[in-house]
């Protein structure tokens, strides 16, 4: 019933909609999602999803802490594997020859520190944060008339140099949701082309709407699906599940 | 410019009225998953008109390119990326702003090396963000702009140096300035409407000071001249205010074309590269006093050739002595002028040069066959492999599996290759069938080894024979009593679909061999206007003679034989005549007065034949070269009496090739200069088509009759294929208006090759291949963003087999699955079991999909059939998908059994741990478990080189793979071994069977009367269970 409502909240929202500054269409997606106080209020996501590849279904246990701690677990052949992990200091995963924990090189580890500020959006205190917005003309991505804002965060760390660190949001203009976040791949022999993230599946989960459906993949390539079964907020965990766990 | 912004993203409409039945689509909204490869392909290259470097930061480089847009590197010149694909490809210049160099860059429209196939430019474009956006910033009517000089200390200030018109008088010349970051322009320097500028350079140290030279040029279909009287050099000392003349020391008279340069480290050095009238007064010019004076150093071949193709010279940053010259090899001086040497081995015809920044032994330099990079001061070069900007004339294909492609190239000769190969369609799959500059290329229609090729004014027409290697020349020589043969540069020759050994050719007749080129028949007169003002060449060139046989006219162009019936030829000539012949050339009919509106002397650059109806044709006429840049599209269906032009606003340049669909009249595909256009009304409206498919110049276009892909010959941007258009055919205003349709799907033939291919190294280009899954396709109205959805695959009786990510996006969803079901439960071990991860391959037979959005179910089938081409019976079939069931089967039980055991183990580990009473019988408990397990999965070691030894699991998981991986039978060794490891998981449940007996009640027992939870075990349905 609530979700109804929410929808219906997305009509009217696209009815009176008219040219807008980019600052106006962050405050409608959050207000839209339902709202920043609650986004503020939550300390941590779990997420339990799957991937299907290669006519595998790959069970994940995703945990995200608004401190930036993070951890992503994989269930492959009845065994558990940390894929990717942050404790707030080392950014880790599980080498796949010998299945041993080893740390990501400093750049990267001082990436996801620096990202560690956009828990949930990085639109949340985007202006606290130093990020800017700034709407580009409209474009039409997955057959939806969309607004386009460039998102400049802070800078990034790339081949020793500092970088400008660039999202575009794809904000449906019917509902103000982001179907679409594209970035340019700052490092490696991709470098340069563009990557993107596609939402759908938008479901509520105690009073907000989360997309249970993230698809990545290159501009005008082949995606892979992540599919979230469930949701959890404020859940509480043991840092040890995030932790290094040793040379 | 903002309301064509907004119209260009207009929310999706299908607007239909019964009166005219228009169905008017936005394909943005629509085409979807239907996109295109780009196939390259990349060993040839193309032409690079322009290379600009980050000022700095020498791993950055761009260059500009005749027809493929702009690419940037990241990484020193190694890997490049198409960074300009929704914007006109032919690039003049390109400028990287010193303001802001890491994001800011201009790129300036249409080329500047005005050889007769140049394309044209639609104006100067910026982008802020390093080229992820663009921004159009005005001189659209331009054409070609040949430099961009931005102000070091102002970003807002601009100066472009603009050629103009080629094909005619225009004012959108000249050297214009804006203050206001182009959104305003001034014209600072304008002489008249047909001299341009041509080159503009600024003094490195002072911003106020600029250099431009202009150009007294033009081009018709039939001559090019260079050179008049305003040809000139000018000075600007205030920022574009005043000019004035700078010719002490040049040549008297008239002068052509005028390169200009100035020395980086020391401004007071300016060169030039001068044409003149007399051949002692050509070539380079120095200046050591900025312009003050000139003295003239070097006539040599590589500073005087064609100066229309080669007018650039770039002194190295460090050392003003230090000179190159583009031209037909490039020149390089080392002693400020006074001698050139040739640069290394590479393809011929050098458009531009770039010095790395910080080390002048490292160049790049622009050739018509690619960009290439020297480390040793221009002495050796190597191609860069991975610019697929090659430039096709023209494009066809044979009927192989997979079939293959054939097409000729700009100044890189004539080709076939596959339209897929394993590992990609790799450099090394073309053949090169042909030398010069190659155009139209035929295969043989029904001996795959023969093939028909040419070069330039059909100086060679050849039949190749591509099994024996060998070569014949069966171009038409003129007998008794014939004219000379005027054959277009790019001359009409065509196959016949009648007759297998048929070959036409064009000149001003129409020629016929019905022996696959050995003898010829004149079948028509002088089918063209036969203008003797047009036929001149050998005047052509102005300043400097250009008889190249690139401006032969008068000729047909295109011959296109009624796929319906062999007598009925349609016949289109470069000067605008359209001539049929019903009864196989004995007369012709001239319908040119009869198509109204379009002016006389139209280039008519295509002829499609309609394979619905014999009086049915579509002809595309090209006016650009009489500077008319208006898309000229007509339809007959009365054998050319009447003439309908079938061409709507929504066409934005001119068009060279039309192409009708097999099955539906009204799905017709438009190639034009900037980019590819459908319409499913038959012409009502257009539709760009932009799903990896750039904005060039798309010269030809081939429908494949078995796949139904659509193959573009594109003059810039190598082949480009739109696999299965068959969706489109579908599409009308009910299919349109449904939430969900379902596209009719074909019996899917399932792949059974060899994964094995790919020998590129990783810095080449690699066409991709088509999809070798089934493919669901399916339309959608809207956008799937709120609540669940996805894709089930369920077998003939409703078993369910998998579920695949759904597209969700609003237009054509294509989804593909690989016929596969789920992978096995594998027992769970110390490593991963590479081999038993194996997803089995379904039968063949019908197949259901459902699609489940929120509460509603979609449903359509699928069929699933073996490959024709095999040497698999059915029973050797049936047993290999009985024998791989068998082994999938194995390897679930084996899992259960682990799993069980795993729960006893870690179960007995935690009693041990929690109470000292009972620590005896779990471990003795934990010590049997461990050691059958032991031989059941690998317990030990790493997924690398200190892997354990293989146990079971692993061996069951070799031979389920090795099995189920090949479509014939088990070998009966295979079935022994099976038998074998039947045998040992047998004797590991019966083992553990026998610890349960022994152990497992009392232990049961044992641990609840202390309290303690005892194991709970999910049942094997639950265990193995996938959805």
């Amino acid at each position: 019933m609530k979700k109804i409502t929410l929808l219906t909240a997305f009509i009217g929202f696209a009815i009176c909609s008219f040219a807008q500054s980019a600052d106006e269409i962050v405050s409608k997606y959050f207000e839209n999602i339902g709202g920043l106080d609650k986004i503020n209020a939550i300390v941590s996501v779990q997420m339990k999803a799957k991937v299907d590849y290669g006519g595998m279904s790959i069970p994940i246990d995703m945990v995200n802490l608004k401190d930036g701690k993070m951890m992503m677990k994989i269930n492959f052949q009845g065994k558990e594997i940390t894929q990717m992990a942050f404790d707030g200091e080392t950014s880790w995963s599980t080498n796949f020859m010998t299945m041993k924990a080893e740390k990501d090189d400093s750049e990267n580890t001082e990436n996801i520190k620096r990202a560690a500020s956009d828990f949930i959006s990085p639109f949340v205190n985007y202006k606290d944060k130093g990020y800017t917005v700034e709407l580009l003309p409209n474009e039409t991505i997955e057959g939806v008339e969309c607004f386009k804002i460039k998102l400049t965060k802070k800078t990034i760390l790339s081949e020793e140099k500092e970088i400008p660190n660039i999202e575009y949001y794809y904000f449906d203009k019917e509902n103000y949701v982001p179907i679409v976040v594209e970035q340019e791949i700052p490092s490696g022999e991709m470098k340069g082309q563009i990557s993107q993230t596609l939402y759908s599946d938008y479901q509520e989960v105690d009073g907000l709407m989360f997309a249970f459906s993230m698809t990545q993949k290159l501009k005008d390539g082949q995606g892979q699906t992540i599919v979230f079964e469930s949701i959890a907020l404020n859940n509480k965990f043991e840092n040890s599940i995030f932790k290094f766990p040793g040379e | 410019m903002k309301k064509n912004l907004y119209s260009f993203v207009l929310l999706f409409v299908v607007s239909i009225s019964s009166a005219q039945e228009i169905i008017k689509i936005e394909g943005k909204e629509l085409f979807g998953d239907l996109k295109a490869r780009q196939i390259g392909p990349a060993l040839m290259s193309g032409r690079v008109s322009d290379i600009e470097g980050h000022p700095s930061n020498s791993r950055t480089i761009y260059i500009g390119t005749a027809g493929g847009g702009v690419w940037r590197s990241q990484d020193g010149g190694v890997i490049f990326n198409s960074i300009f694909d929704e914007h006109c490809q032919s690039i003049g210049a390109v400028a990287v702003d010193p303001n802001d160099p890491d994001n800011s860059l201009w790129v300036g429209t249409g080329e500047v090396w005005t050889r007769n196939s140049v394309s044209i430019g639609d104006g100067i474009y910026k982008t802020n963000d390093g080229g992820k956006n663009w921004q159009k910033m005005g001189l659209e009517k331009t054409e070609r702009i040949s430099a961009i000089e931005i102000h070091p200390k102002d970003k807002n200030t601009v100066y472009v140096g603009a050629m103009g018109a080629l094909w005619g008088d225009n004012e959108d010349r000249g050297v214009f300035k804006t203050s206001d970051g182009g959104k305003t322009w001034t014209k600072v320097l304008y002489l008249n409407a047909f001299t341009g500028c041509s080159d503009l350079v600024m003094d490195p140290t002072n911003p106020e000071i600029l250099y431009a030279s202009f150009w007294e040029y033009r081009r018709t279909a039939w001559s090019f001249n260079s050179g008049g009287l305003n040809s000139s050099l000018h000075k600007s000392i205030d920022g574009g205010k005043t000019w004035v003349k700078i010719h002490t020391g040049f040549p008297k008279g008239v002068l052509g074309r005028i390169a200009v340069t100035v020395a980086p480290s020391n401004p007071s050095i300016l060169y030039a590269v001068v044409e003149a009238e007399k051949d002692t007064e050509k070539g380079l010019y120095r200046s050591d006093d900025a312009g003050v004076t000139w003295k003239h150093l070097n006539g040599d071949f590589g500073l005087t050739v064609r100066p229309f193709y080669f007018s650039r010279i770039v002194v190295d940053p460090k050392d003003p002595n230090t000179v190159v010259k583009a031209g037909l090899s490039g020149s390089i001086s080392h002693d400020g002028g006074k001698t050139f040497k040739g640069l290394g081995m590479m393809h011929s015809d050098i458009h531009d040069i770039w010095f790395d920044v910080k080390d002048s032994d490292k160049m790049f330099v622009a050739t018509d066959g690619g960009l290439y990079r020297s480390l040793n001061g221009g002495t050796t070069m190597e191609i860069i492999e991975n610019l697929p900007i090659c430039m096709f004339y023209h494009v066809s294909v044979d009927n192989q599996t997979p079939y293959n492609i054939y097409g000729g190239l700009q100044d890189n000769g004539s080709w076939f290759g596959p339209s897929a190969s394993p590992g990609g369609i790799e450099a090394r799959d073309w053949e090169s069938i042909g030398y010069g500059d190659g155009f139209r290329v035929y295969p043989h229609p029904t001996n795959p080894k023969i093939m028909y090729s040419e070069m330039q004014g059909a100086e060679g027409v050849w039949r190749y024979d591509s099994e024996k290697k060998q070569v014949k020349t069966v171009k038409p020589f003129p007998v008794t009593g014939d004219p000379k043969y005027r054959f277009n540069w790019n001359a009409a020759i065509t196959t016949s679909q009648h007759q297998p050994d048929r070959l036409y050719i064009g000149s001003q007749f129409l020629h016929k061999s019905d022996d696959m080129g050995n003898n010829w028949k004149k079948m028509s007169p002088d089918l063209t206007t036969n203008n003797p003002t047009k036929q001149q060449q050998v005047q052509s060139g102005g300043l400097s003679a250009d008889n190249s046989g690139a401006e032969n006219h008068c000729t047909i162009f295109t011959i296109a034989e009624s796929p319906l019936d062999e007598n009925i030829i349609w016949i289109g000539t470069d000067d605008g005549n359209v001539q049929l012949t019903k009864d196989a050339g004995k007369t012709w009919t001239n319908l040119t007065m009869n198509i109204k509106g379009l002016p006389v002397n139209t280039w008519c650059y295509h002829i499609e034949a309609s394979s619905f109806d014999k009086a049915t044709a579509y002809a595309v006429f090209d006016g650009h070269t009489k500077n008319d840049k208006n898309a000229y599209v007509y339809k007959t269906m009365d054998n050319g009496l009447t003439w309908k032009s079938i061409v709507t606003a929504d066409i934005t340049s001119f068009a060279r090739n039309i192409q009708e669909d097999y099955k539906n009249p009204n799905l017709l595909f438009l190639g034009t200069e900037l980019g590819l256009f459908i319409t499913i009304d038959g012409g009502l409206s257009w539709s760009k088509f932009t799903n990896g498919v750039p904005a060039a110049a798309v010269h030809y276009i081939e429908l494949h009759p078995k796949t139904n892909d659509l193959i573009l010959g594109t003059h810039g941007r190598g082949i480009i294929i739109i696999d299965d258009i068959s969706p489109l055919r579908e599409l009308n205003a009910e299919v349109l208006a449904k939430p969900l349709y379902f596209f009719p799907s074909k019996t899917y033939e399932m792949d059974e090759t060899s994964t094995f291919g790919g020998a590129s190294s990783e810095t080449q280009f690699i066409g991709s291949n088509p999809s070798s899954s089934a493919q669901i396709k399916y339309y959608l109205s809207k956008r799937h963003t709120f609540g669940k959805m996805s894709l089930d695959i369920y077998d003939s009786n409703d078993k369910w087999i998998t579920t695949i990510s759904p597209g969700k996006q609003k237009g054509i969803n294509i989804v593909e699955w690989g016929c596969n079901s789920m992978a096995p439960k594998v027992a769970a071990g110390k490593t991963i079991a590479g081999s038993a991860m194996f997803s089995p391959r379904v039968p063949a037979g019908k197949y259901k999909v459902v699609i489940t959005k929120g509460s509603e179910k979609f449903e359509s089938s699928l069929e699933l059939k073996y490959p024709t081409n095999t040497v698999f019976t059915s029973e050797e079939r049936k047993l290999q998908e009985a024998t791989t069931k068998v082994l999938y089967d194995m390897t679930e039980e084996l899992a259960y059994l682990v799993y069980e055991m795993d729960e006893y183990i870690l179960h007995s580990e935690k009693v041990m741990k929690e109470n000292a009473s009972l620590k005896k019988q779990a471990l003795k408990l934990n010590t049997d478990l461990n050691a059958l397990k032991d031989v059941l999965v690998v317990t030990k070691g790493d997924n690398y080189v200190g892997a354990g030894e293989p146990q079971l699991r692993e061996k069951i998981g070799d031979l389920y793979s090795t099995i189920g991986s090949y479509y014939g039978g088990p070998s009966v060794s295979q079935l022994e071994t099976m038998k074998m490891l039947q045998d040992k998981l047998a004797d590991g449940k019966k083992k553990f069977q026998l610890i349960k007996d022994a152990q497992i009640g009392k232990y049961k027992v044992a641990t609840e009367k202390v309290g303690i939870t005892y194991v709970t075990l999910k049942s094997f349905e639950e265990f193995v269970k996938k959805n």
